[in-house]
């Protein structure tokens, strides 16, 4: 026993030294803790759009670690759990200091429950306006999202493809029928005229998107399909799925279309298989390259006669400031960096896409089809992308399994139209709560 | 006997009970909650039965349900395949053991990966349909993946085929274990290879048989999500042609932003596992009981 006090440790003196270890270092961390709080606060900032956006993983780390004013700590969120992890950080009370928020729907249900707070009085009116959050992300007069980088919703083209029908490249269909006419050369070629992928759904969610827009006036005309003050089952608002169902029954969509997700039926424009179809904005420097400039954008030809109707669509990713944070003032500070003259710069040269802002220089645009689309989408007046009002109800259950069963032909453009309208009303069912912000939604989007 | 030596027993399994009740129990019980409630966020207001009313009106729920059912379909499939390839590799023939573990090898690989690889193999224009082109089968290159009425055939066909190797080796691993000398005296009674199967191989084997079977039975009704969200283009596509419950719930969670609706679902799904479990463990006791009496 002599022993054991002489040589080790007795369980007293161990007990008593892990206690005095731990209390310093209690103490020595509260201290810093205190201190580094009263130097600089530190911001949780989640955010997603690496996985559309290859690249911006390095932009959101040298913006951190180049910005002084706080300690910002990036989180990737899983694109599964965007909404739904902020949702429920912020019900507990642990909603991060900055927020990515898609456009619409995807960050207004957070509006509602009181889980975002409007950007006027924190960030500059000057800066909100310049980064193009699109109206979309205006409630009751106020702003929720700042833009982040652009996402202009387009149409394309392959222009070899256009070539060897006999077609002009460089004048791609503006109407309806023109496009009708294209697709009858190219097919006549051997060329699938229309088309992508939509195995996955989102090609039906795209084209809902770009087609409701033609028998629309505005956004609360979209909304109201939803809240019940229109119908799907009025012809002018299922239209586009009969336009849909017209190119599948003369043949013009892809035969492999319905096995084919998304992305790979770009590939398939890209690599001339299919003519004519739909992609985003952030891919064009891509498939330009890729064609040695053989891609063409355009808007989707026109057929109805809606006041949105042959406009460009334009959508931005965003950021935002949760409610119930500590440093909220820091974090509007570090949302006005990210649009500073110099942080638009570093997102270009790390991810070659352009960000959303109107200041942007973009003479830094050497690709000619990259900057031909960008001038007509931001020179003239362009319209949001109205799948961003839909609920996720309809959105599961309706747009995006209609389109799929039209394109199969296992539907036409009418049930389809019916479907959406039974939808819609299970979704009011489902959400009473919801409806009528939706209905104060719609007026504000009415003008 | 004293009154702490009567507690002891119980004190000994309290601290492994409390976490089971804790890890399992409390979920459960939020679940139970959630399903009366009209959640946002975390929480939401009493609305007693709306939820299962919404959900049991709703034809997609019942659309859901009846994938289950058909999916169930794949459970003899890979019952009797799973027995019967077993039997074969049990006879030793030439290079079994390569087979037993290029067999087995889907078991150990994830679903997705499988799925991923499936998806290309099953595209309509894919290795497969080329191949039964080339054969002049072009009636038989369906659009596997990419139809309304044959995606959920093209999941059950790879829950067979992944879902298979689990009994393959389950069986096997029972026939290794059996006392050959009932076969041997089977043999020499004149008894041929089916009736030996039959009636020598197969009652022996009824526990291992029965066991896959409940398995296989739960994994129909409440593993196949990876299947469906992975060939259905993580929609249950095309359409909603190979949604089951699940992914009903998952959507209904993640996607829809209701909770509620989600946890009526999972309820319902508890309640009727239950049902269809609980009498085959029951029955199951019963010939145990009536096999020792």
């Amino acid at each position: 026993m002599a022993n054991n006090n002489t040589v080790g440790f007795s369980r007293r003196a161990l007990l008593e030294s892990s206690a005095g270890l731990g209390a310093g270092v209690a103490l020595a961390g509260t201290l810093r803790g205190r201190a580094a709080r009263a130097e600089t606060p530190t911001l949780n900032m989640w955010w997603w759009g690496e996985q559309e956006l290859p690249g911006l993983q390095g932009f959101v780390d040298d913006s951190v670690k180049s910005y002084n004013a706080a300690a910002v700590k990036p989180m990737l969120q899983d694109t599964a759990v965007v909404i739904s992890q902020f949702q429920t950080a912020a019900a507990a009370g642990q909603a991060p200091d900055i927020q990515f928020l898609w456009n619409g729907i995807y960050h207004m249900e957070s509006v509602w429950l009181g889980y975002l707070r409007p950007l006027e009085g924190l960030v500059r009116d000057a800066t909100i306006k310049a980064s193009n959050p699109t109206l979309l992300s205006r409630f009751d007069g106020k702003t929720y999202r700042l833009g982040w980088y652009a996402l202009p919703m387009i149409w394309i083209y392959n222009k070899d493809s256009y070539d060897k029908a006999g077609l002009n490249a460089d004048s791609p269909p503006a109407t309806w029928d023109e496009l009708l006419a294209a697709c009858e050369k190219l097919k006549g070629k051997g060329i699938a005229p229309v088309g992508g992928g939509i195995q996955d759904g989102y090609w039906g969610e795209w084209f809902f998107g770009h087609a409701l827009a033609q028998n629309t006036d505005t956004a609360g005309e979209a909304i109201d399909l939803f809240t019940g003050e229109r119908d799907f089952t009025d012809p002018k608002y299922h239209e586009h799925w009969v336009r849909l169902e017209d190119l599948k029954k003369n043949g013009f969509l892809n035969d492999e279309m319905s096995s084919t997700e998304l992305y790979p039926g770009i590939d398939l424009i890209v690599a001339g298989k299919v003519a004519t179809g739909l992609s985003i904005g952030a891919r064009m420097p891509a498939d330009s390259k890729a064609t040695n400039d053989r891609i063409g954008a355009m808007v989707m030809p026109v057929y109805g006669k809606g006041k949105l109707a042959g406009k460009p669509i334009m959508d931005s990713q965003g950021l935002g400031l949760p409610t119930k944070t500590a440093n909220v003032e820091a974090a509007a500070a570090f949302l006005e960096h990210l649009q500073s003259p110099e942080q638009l710069q570093a997102l270009h040269e790390k991810t070659g896409w352009i960000p959303a802002n109107t200041n942007f220089d973009t003479s830094v645009i050497t690709d000619p089809a990259v900057r031909a689309m960008w001038q007509s989408w931001t020179t003239g007046e362009n319209v949001p992308y109205l799948s961003n009002v839909v609920p996720g109800q309809f959105y599961e259950q309706a747009l995006l399994p209609t389109a799929q069963q039209v394109v199969q032909g296992k539907m036409t453009g009418e049930q389809a139209g019916e479907l959406a309208a039974k939808v819609a009303k299970e979704w009011r069912d489902f959400n009473p709560d919801i409806v009528d912000n939706y209905k104060k939604w719609a007026t504000d989007l009415a003008g | 006997m004293r009154q702490g030596s009567r507690l002891a027993p119980y004190l000994y399994v309290l601290p492994l009970t409390a976490l089971l009740g804790f890890v399992f129990g409390y979920p459960l019980v939020r679940i139970f909650e959630f399903s009366f409630k009209m959640v946002r966020g975390i929480d939401g207001p009493w609305i007693g039965l709306r939820n299962f009313e919404l959900v049991l009106n709703q034809p997609l729920f019942w659309e859901s349900v009846r994938h289950n059912l058909q999916l169930l379909l794949a459970v003899p499939f890979m019952v009797l395949g799973s027995l019967l390839i077993a039997v074969v590799l049990h006879e030793r023939v030439t290079g079994w053991k390569l087979y037993r573990a290029v067999l087995f090898l889907p078991y150990i690989l994830a679903v997705p990966i499988i799925a991923v690889v499936m998806k290309k193999i099953f595209q309509f224009n894919g290795p497969v349909n080329d191949l039964l082109r080339g054969l002049g089968l072009d009636f038989l290159a369906l659009d596997w993946i990419g139809s309304s009425d044959v995606a959920l055939w093209t999941v059950m066909i790879l829950i067979i085929w992944r879902e298979s190797a689990l009994g393959i080796i389950l069986f096997l691993a029972r026939l290794l274990s059996l006392d050959e000398s009932l076969v041997e005296s089977a043999k020499l009674d004149g008894a041929n290879w089916w009736q030996r199967l039959v009636y020598v191989v197969v009652p022996q084997m009824k526990v291992v048989i029965e066991f896959y079977l409940v398995v296989s039975v739960i994994t129909i009704l409440s593993s196949v999500f990876s299947y469906v969200y992975m060939i259905g283009g993580g929609r249950g596509g095309p359409g909603t042609s190979t949604t089951v419950v699940e992914l009903y719930i998952f959507n209904a969670l993640i996607r829809t932003s209701l909770p509620g609706i989600a946890s009526a679902v999972s309820v319902l799904l508890f309640l009727v596992s239950l049902l269809l479990i609980v009498p085959l463990f029951l029955v199951r006791r019963r010939a145990n009981e009536e096999a020792v009496g």
